[in-house]
C-alpha cells in the first residue's frame, strides 16, 4: 500500500433509501399503534376478525416501530454517518442494496404474517423462521459490508460513534441467532428448542438487549455524529466516551433477568439481573451527559433550531428512561409495576421520547443536506416537536397513573384478609378512560409526524433537479507501526478496528456465558418430574392455538410469590410448570388476568362462551370475541409431526404416541364436545372438530398438574 | 468547522469536522458509576451468597403472619358462622338487606345463572331441583365454599360475609318465579 491520494464519492443514494423507508414505516407503526392503544380503549375496534384484533396487531405494531421504523432510521444513520467518520464509500454497492431491499422484505414479510396468526409467540421475536433466519443471513451481509468498509477505510482511528455501531452490529447478530434456533414443523410453524425458564431466560436476554443494541447503541452512535454536526460544537469528552461505552456494552448484556423478578427463575439469576440493571446507571446517563455538555454556548440556537430541539428532548427522554430502568429493576418496585401499564409508559417513554425524536432530529438535519435543499419550514418543524413533546408526556403520564393504580388495586386486601378487587375486570374498567388519554397521546404523536412528512416532501420536491455527487478526496491509509497509532492504549486499539470489534464481542460474551450457560448444565432450569406428562396432542394444537392468537399479549401464566397474587390466582408458579412450554407462555402484560391456573376454574361451557363473546360472562370486559374459533375447523393432521418434532427435542413421547397421535385428538375432542353438548352449548355442526375445543383442552389443562399434586 | 475556544483542552483527534475534546469525566458521574457498581456487588453477595432473606422465605413468612392475624381474627369474633334460621328471618324482613341480595346476584352470579336464576353454563336456580342441596344452610354453603370441580368459586374469599347471605336469601325467593328459557333440571327433586 502506498500512500495516495484516491478521489471518491459518498454512497448517498443508500440514506435516501433508508429514510424514506424510515418515514414511511414509521406512519406504519405510529398508526397501528394509534389503533391498537384504541382497541384497549373500546374493544368493538377490534372489528370482529381474526387479523384485526389486538393480539395480532400489537405485535405488528412493536416489530414495525423497532424493526421498520427505528431499524431503518439507525441504517441511515449508520450509511451516512460511517461513509464520512471513514472517508470511504460502502465497500459494496451491491452489499447495501441486498442489505435495504431484503430488509424491507422481511419487514412486508412480517406485515403479512403476523396478522395471520404466523408466529413464535415470543416479544419482538414474533417472525417464523422463514423470516427470522432471513434477517440472521441480512445480518450477517451487513456486518461483512461493513467490516470491508473499516479495513478499506480512510481515517487512521475509528470515531465513537463507530465504536456504537460496532457493538451493534456484532452483538445484535448474536442475540439473534441465539434466540431464532427453531426447529420446523411446517414452513409456517416452528418450536424453539429451548423450553421453559430457558426459553425465558433466552428470550429476555435477547428482548432487554434488543432495546440495548438496536434501541440504544445505534442512537448513540447517532447522537455522537448527528449532535456535534449540527451544533457546530466539539464533543465534551473523549475520555467519558471511553467510559461509557465499554461499561455500557459490558454491562448491559447481563440485565435481561428484570424482566423475570419474581418467576419460577432461579432466584440468582434474577438478582443477577437487578444489579447489572441499577449499575447501568451511570453508564447510559455517561451518554446524555456528554451528548448535552456538548450543546454549551450553543443554547440559545437549541430556542429556535428544530434539530437541536429534538436531540435535546432526545437526550433528555433518554435520561428519564435510564433512570426509570434501573429503578423498575428493583425487586420491590418490580413487584408494583410488573405486568401492569407503568411499563408500557416506560418504553414508550424511550421510543417515543429517545429513539423518534433522536430519528426527528436527524431527519430535519439530513433531508436538506441529502437533497441539497433548505427545508420547506422550520416553523412547522417546532409545531411538530411540541406535538410530538405534548403527545409523549401524555403518553407516559397517563400509563404511570393506569400502572400504579392498577398495581395498586392488584394486591388491595382488606382487614379481614380479602381481595379488596376480587374481580380483575373491575381493575380494568377503572383505567379505560387513561386508555383514551393515552390513545390521544399517540394520535398527537402522529399528528406531529405528519406534518414532519409533509415538511420532508415539499423540502424534496423543491430540490434542484440535477444531483451529483461531490468528489471527495483523501489519502489511502499506509500501514503503520503499532506504536505510532496513538500515546494510550485504548487510541492504539481505535486504529485497529478488527482488534476493537473483537473485545466487544468478549466484553458481550462474558454476561451472555454467565447468564446462558448455566440453563444447559444446571437442574434448576429443567428440573425432571417423573410422572409429568406432556400435552396430549389436542392440548398441544390448543396451544399453538393461543399462541396463534397473540393470548400472551395481555395475559401472563406466572403467578409470582406475592400475597396479593397469590390469592388471587392460587399458589405461585413452580419452574417444573413449564418444562414443556415451547415457547414459554409466561408474559409481559395483564390486561387480562393470569391464566397459569385457569384449567378447572371454569366449566368448559364457560370458555366455549366466553371466547365467542367475552362480555356475555364477564360484563365490562374489553377482550375482543372470537367467533371464528367456533367455526374454523381443527388441523387434525398435523398433529403427529408436531409430537414427533418435540419428541425430537425431548419430550417424552413415545413412538405410538406420535402414531396415534391423531385419533388420540379426535377422540379427546369428541368428548369435550360432547359434554359442551350436554351442557347446553349452543349445538352447532360437528362441534368437535373445532378449534374451540382444542383451546379449551389446552386452557383447562392449564395448573391441572399442580391440582394434582405431580408437581410440589 | 468547529473551532473550539482556546482555553478547552482538545484531544486533536478530529473525524469529518468533529472534534474531541479532553474534559475529564465529571467527578459526580465516577462517584454515582462506583456507588451503583458497590450497591451491585453488596446487594449481590447478601441476597445471593450470605445471610439476605429469599424471596421464597419472604413471602411464607409473610403468609405465616397473615394466618395468624386470621386465627386471632377469628378467636376474636368466633368467625363467621352459617347463620340461624332466625338470622335469615332476620334478613329477609329487612328490606335494604334484600336488596344487597339481587345487587351482588347480578353483579356476581348472572354470568353462570342468568339474569333471572334461569340457569346457564351453571343450574337453573329457580326450579324444585338441587344439586348440593335446597336448604337456606346448604345453598349457604355452596355459595361461601363453591364447588371445585364444577367451576363455582369459593365465594367468601370474594364477598363479605352479609352478602353470602343476602345472596342465599335472594337465591332461595327465586324459587318458583318460572322465568323463560329455564334451563332443564338437575339434581335431586326437594321439597320443601
Amino acid at each position: 500500500m502506498s500512500d495516495s491520494n484516491k478521489s471518491f464519492s459518498y454512497d448517498d443514494d443508500i440514506v435516501k433509501k433508508f429514510l424514506i423507508a424510515t418515514l414511511l414505516w414509521g406512519a406504519v407503526a405510529l398508526l397501528l399503534g394509534v389503533f391498537v392503544a384504541s382497541q384497549l380503549a373500546n374493544w368493538k375496534l377490534n372489528l370482529g376478525l381474526p387479523w384485526t384484533t389486538f393480539g395480532r396487531l400489537r405485535p405488528l405494531h412493536t416489530n414495525a416501530a423497532i424493526f421498520a421504523f427505528a431499524g431503518n432510521g439507525v441504517f441511515a444513520a449508520i450509511y451516512y454517518s460511517s461513509q464520512r467518520l471513514l472517508k470511504t464509500r460502502m465497500w459494496s454497492d451491491r452489499l447495501s442494496r441486498i442489505h435495504f431491499w431484503g430488509w424491507q422484505a422481511v419487514i412486508v414479510s412480517a406485515a403479512l404474517t403476523l396478522p395471520l396468526g404466523i408466529t413464535v409467540g415470543k416479544e419482538y421475536a414474533e417472525l417464523e423462521w422463514p423470516i427470522a433466519w432471513t434477517i440472521n443471513a441480512l445480518w450477517v451481509i451487513f456486518g461483512v459490508n461493513y467490516f470491508k468498509t473499516l479495513q478499506v477505510r480512510r481515517e487512521r482511528h475509528i470515531y465513537v460513534a463507530v465504536w456504537f455501531y460496532i457493538a451493534t452490529i456484532v452483538t445484535v447478530a448474536v442475540l439473534h441467532v441465539l434466540n431464532t434456533i427453531q426447529i420446523p414443523v411446517s414452513f409456517w410453524k416452528s418450536y424453539p428448542v429451548y423450553s421453559g425458564v430457558q426459553d425465558a431466560l433466552v428470550q429476555w436476554w435477547y428482548g432487554h438487549n434488543a432495546v440495548a443494541f438496536v434501541l440504544t447503541t445505534p442512537f448513540l452512535g447517532l447522537m455522537y455524529y448527528f449532535l456535534p454536526k449540527a451544533a457546530e460544537k466539539p464533543v465534551y469528552s473523549y475520555r467519558l466516551s471511553i467510559i461509557h461505552f465499554w461499561s455500557l456494552v459490558f454491562i448491559y448484556i447481563w440485565a435481561g433477568p428484570h424482566h423475570l423478578l419474581y418467576t419460577a427463575l432461579p432466584e440468582w439469576a434474577q438478582t443477577l439481573g437487578m444489579v447489572f440493571s441499577v449499575m447501568l446507571l451511570a453508564p447510559s446517563w455517561g451518554g446524555m451527559i456528554n451528548g448535552l455538555l456538548t450543546l454549551r454556548g450553543a443554547w440559545d440556537r437549541v430556542r429556535q433550531d428544530p434539530v437541536l430541539k429534538f436531540f435535546v428532548a432526545g437526550l433528555t427522554f433518554y435520561g428519564m428512561a435510564t433512570f426509570e430502568g434501573p429503578l423498575l429493576s428493583i425487586k420491590s418496585v418490580s413487584a408494583l409495576g410488573h405486568y401492569t401499564d407503568w411499563i408500557i409508559g416506560h418504553v414508550h417513554g424511550g421510543a417515543l421520547g429517545w429513539n423518534g425524536f433522536m430519528i426527528f432530529g436527524m431527519t430535519y438535519w439530513l433531508v436538506p443536506r441529502l437533497w441539497k435543499s433548505n427545508l420547506y419550514s422550520r416553523k412547522m418543524a417546532n409545531v411538530h416537536f411540541w406535538f410530538g413533546f405534548l403527545g409523549t408526556v401524555l403518553y407516559m403520564v397517563s400509563m404511570w397513573v393506569a400502572g400504579i393504580t392498577q398495581g395498586l388495586m392488584w394486591r388491595a386486601i382488606d382487614a379481614n384478609g380479602r381481595l379488596v378487587y376480587p374481580d380483575f375486570v373491575e381493575t380494568v374498567m377503572r383505567i379505560v378512560p387513561l386508555y383514551w388519554v393515552r390513545a390521544l397521546g399517540g394520535a398527537l404523536y402522529l399528528l406531529g409526524f405528519v406534518l414532519l412528512l409533509v415538511n420532508v416532501y415539499k423540502t424534496v420536491k423543491r430540490a434542484p433537479k440535477s444531483e451529483k455527487s461531490e468528489v471527495q478526496n483523501a489519502v489511502t491509509l499506509a500501514r503503520v507501526p503499532l506504536a505510532s497509532l496513538g500515546h494510550t492504549p485504548h487510541r492504539i486499539l481505535e486504529g485497529l478496528p478488527g482488534a476493537f470489534s473483537v473485545l466487544t464481542l468478549a466484553a458481550i460474551l462474558v454476561g451472555t456465558f454467565f447468564e446462558i450457560a448455566p440453563t444447559f448444565f444446571s437442574a434448576e432450569f429443567a428440573p425432571a418430574v417423573p410422572n409429568l406428562k406432556p400435552y396430549t396432542g389436542l392440548q398441544l394444537h390448543g396451544r399453538d392455538i393461543y399462541v396463534r392468537e397473540g393470548c400472551y399479549n395481555c395475559h401472563s401464566q406466572m403467578i409470582r410469590p406475592l400475597i396479593g397474587e397469590t390469592k388471587r390466582y392460587g399458589e405461585y408458579s413452580r419452574a417444573e410448570e413449564s418444562i414443556y412450554d415451547r415457547p414459554f407462555q409466561w408474559g409481559s402484560k395483564r390486561t387480562g388476568p393470569d391464566l397459569a391456573r385457569v384449567g378447572g376454574k371454569y366449566p368448559d361451557l364457560w370458555h366455549y362462551r366466553h371466547m365467542a363473546d367475552p362480555r356475555e360472562v364477564v360484563p365490562g370486559s374489553l377482550m375482543p370475541s372470537y367467533p371464528w374459533l367456533l367455526k374454523d375447523k381443527t388441523d387434525f393432521g398435523i398433529i403427529s409431526r408436531k409430537l414427533a418434532v418435540m419428541k425430537s427435542l425431548g419430550v417424552p413421547y413415545t413412538d405410538d404416541d406420535v402414531r396415534t397421535a391423531e385419533g388420540e385428538a379426535r377422540r379427546d375432542a369428541k368428548e369435550i364436545a360432547d359434554k359442551l353438548v350436554a351442557e347446553g352449548a349452543s349445538t352447532s355442526h360437528q362441534l368437535e372438530e373445532r378449534e374451540i375445543v382444542a383451546l379449551i383442552a389446552y386452557l383447562q389443562r392449564l395448573g391441572s398438574d399442580f391440582r394434582k399434586g405431580l408437581i410440589k | 468547522m468547529n473551532k473550539p475556544p482556546q482555553e478547552e483542552k482538545s484531544t486533536g483527534h478530529i473525524y469529518d469536522g468533529i472534534e474531541e475534546l479532553d474534559h475529564p469525566v465529571p467527578k459526580w458521574f465516577q462517584a454515582m458509576f462506583f456507588a451503583t457498581v458497590l450497591f451491585g456487588i453488596a446487594y449481590f453477595l447478601y441476597y445471593s451468597l450470605g445471610e439476605g432473606e429469599s424471596i421464597d422465605q419472604e413471602y411464607h413468612r409473610i403468609i405465616h403472619a397473615e394466618r395468624l392475624a386470621q386465627f386471632e381474627r377469628v378467636a376474636k369474633t368466633g368467625g363467621p358462622k352459617v347463620p340461624s334460621g332466625e338470622e335469615f328471618q332476620a334478613f329477609l324482613k329487612d328490606a335494604e338487606k334484600t336488596k344487597l341480595g339481587a345487587v351482588t346476584y347480578q353483579a356476581k352470579c348472572i354470568s353462570c345463572h342468568g339474569s333471572q336464576g334461569q340457569g346457564g353454563i351453571g343450574p337453573n336456580l329457580t326450579d324444585e331441583y338441587w344439586l348440593h342441596g335446597g336448604s337456606m344452610s346448604q345453598i349457604y354453603g355452596t355459595i361461601a365454599n363453591g364447588v371445585a370441580d364444577k367451576g363455582m368459586p369459593p365465594w367468601a374469599l370474594m364477598v363479605t360475609h352479609e352478602e353470602v347471605i343476602a345472596l342465599t336469601v335472594y337465591v332461595k325467593s327465586l324459587a318458583g318465579t318460572h322465568p323463560p328459557n329455564a334451563k332443564a333440571p338437575q339434581g335431586e327433586k326437594v321439597s320443601n
